[in-house]
């Protein structure tokens, strides 16, 4: 184990990891078990979140500034996906009177 | 100081990532996502990514959750009712997650750290360093996430222009 030292106290990469773990977790439990669109659009962001903390920590494990370059480029990829899938979703609310996901079982137009 | 600073956050993250997954109301999600977002950026801060910290809170728990904001308010109050049809859904995802989650832990037992590079603390982190790595070594994916960006905006005028035979 490794232990990183933050201004004099010491705290062990593996707790960030760790919590980058269960955050990415959770976002899947988001995804698996929720229905409303918008709610997993949401979870999806919170396991993007989850990644750029373990990618975040990696780069502070290694002194190497590769990691926050990883991460601002999640973060840009993660902002086009935001866009493009609630402007994908306003146009399925708009268009067909749709509860959640469940209702939204076929492909046709 | 610094631990207790990392277990507060910590605490805040989980708790905000329990509530985007638990709460019936889509705008209490968003609102949870962005306690999540704020704890992280304390911990990027934590992590010596100040320029990190920064984007997060202005680019994501500002501009991106505020357009989440915007579509809830555009699309109303749509509660969950009810289950799904997949009743059998929710049990098989959670033994799913817990084969996820265990699949992680045991990766995390087994890690092994290359050695750290010799970097200077005044300069890691800082908009320098990031701007040096941006416009040197990753100067061609810089360039294809403007490219990328200008897709997404093209589509989403695309996706939301008014359908001609609706006039």
């Amino acid at each position: 184990m490794s232990t990183l030292d933050i201004g004099g106290s010491h705290l062990d990469t593996s707790w960030f990891l760790l919590l980058s773990a269960i955050l990415f977790t959770l976002g899947t439990v988001g995804v698996l078990i929720r229905r409303n669109p918008l709610v997993i659009l949401i979870s999806i962001e919170l396991m993007l979140n989850a990644a750029n903390l373990a990618l975040v920590t990696f780069s502070r494990q290694l002194q190497n500034i590769d990691g926050q370059l990883f991460a601002l480029m999640s973060m840009t990829v993660a902002a086009a996906e935001a866009v493009v899938g609630l402007a994908i979703l306003v146009d399925i609310f708009r268009t067909r009177d749709a509860e959640d996901v469940d209702d939204l079982s076929e492909l046709r137009g | 100081m610094a631990i207790a600073v990392f277990f507060v956050a910590a605490a805040m993250a989980v708790l905000g990532g329990i509530g985007v997954v638990a709460f019936h109301q889509p705008i209490r999600s968003v609102l949870s996502l962005v306690l999540v977002m704020l704890a992280l950026s304390v911990l990027f801060l934590l992590l010596s990514a100040q320029f990190v910290f920064a984007v997060q809170i202005i680019v994501y728990a500002g501009a991106v959750m505020v357009l989440f904001l915007f579509v809830i308010a555009l699309l109303g109050p749509a509660r969950e009712l009810g289950r799904g049809r997949l009743r059998f859904q929710t049990w098989l995802s959670a033994l799913f997650v817990l084969v996820l989650l265990g699949l992680m832990w045991a990766l995390l037992q087994g890690i092994q750290y290359r050695q750290p590079e010799k970097a200077d603390p005044s300069w890691f982190g800082t908009v320098q360093s990031i701007a040096v790595g941006l416009f040197t070594t990753f100067l061609y994916p810089f360039e294809l996430t403007s490219i990328l960006l200008l897709v997404a905006a093209i589509g989403a005028i695309y996706l939301s222009r008014r359908h001609v035979d609706d006039l």
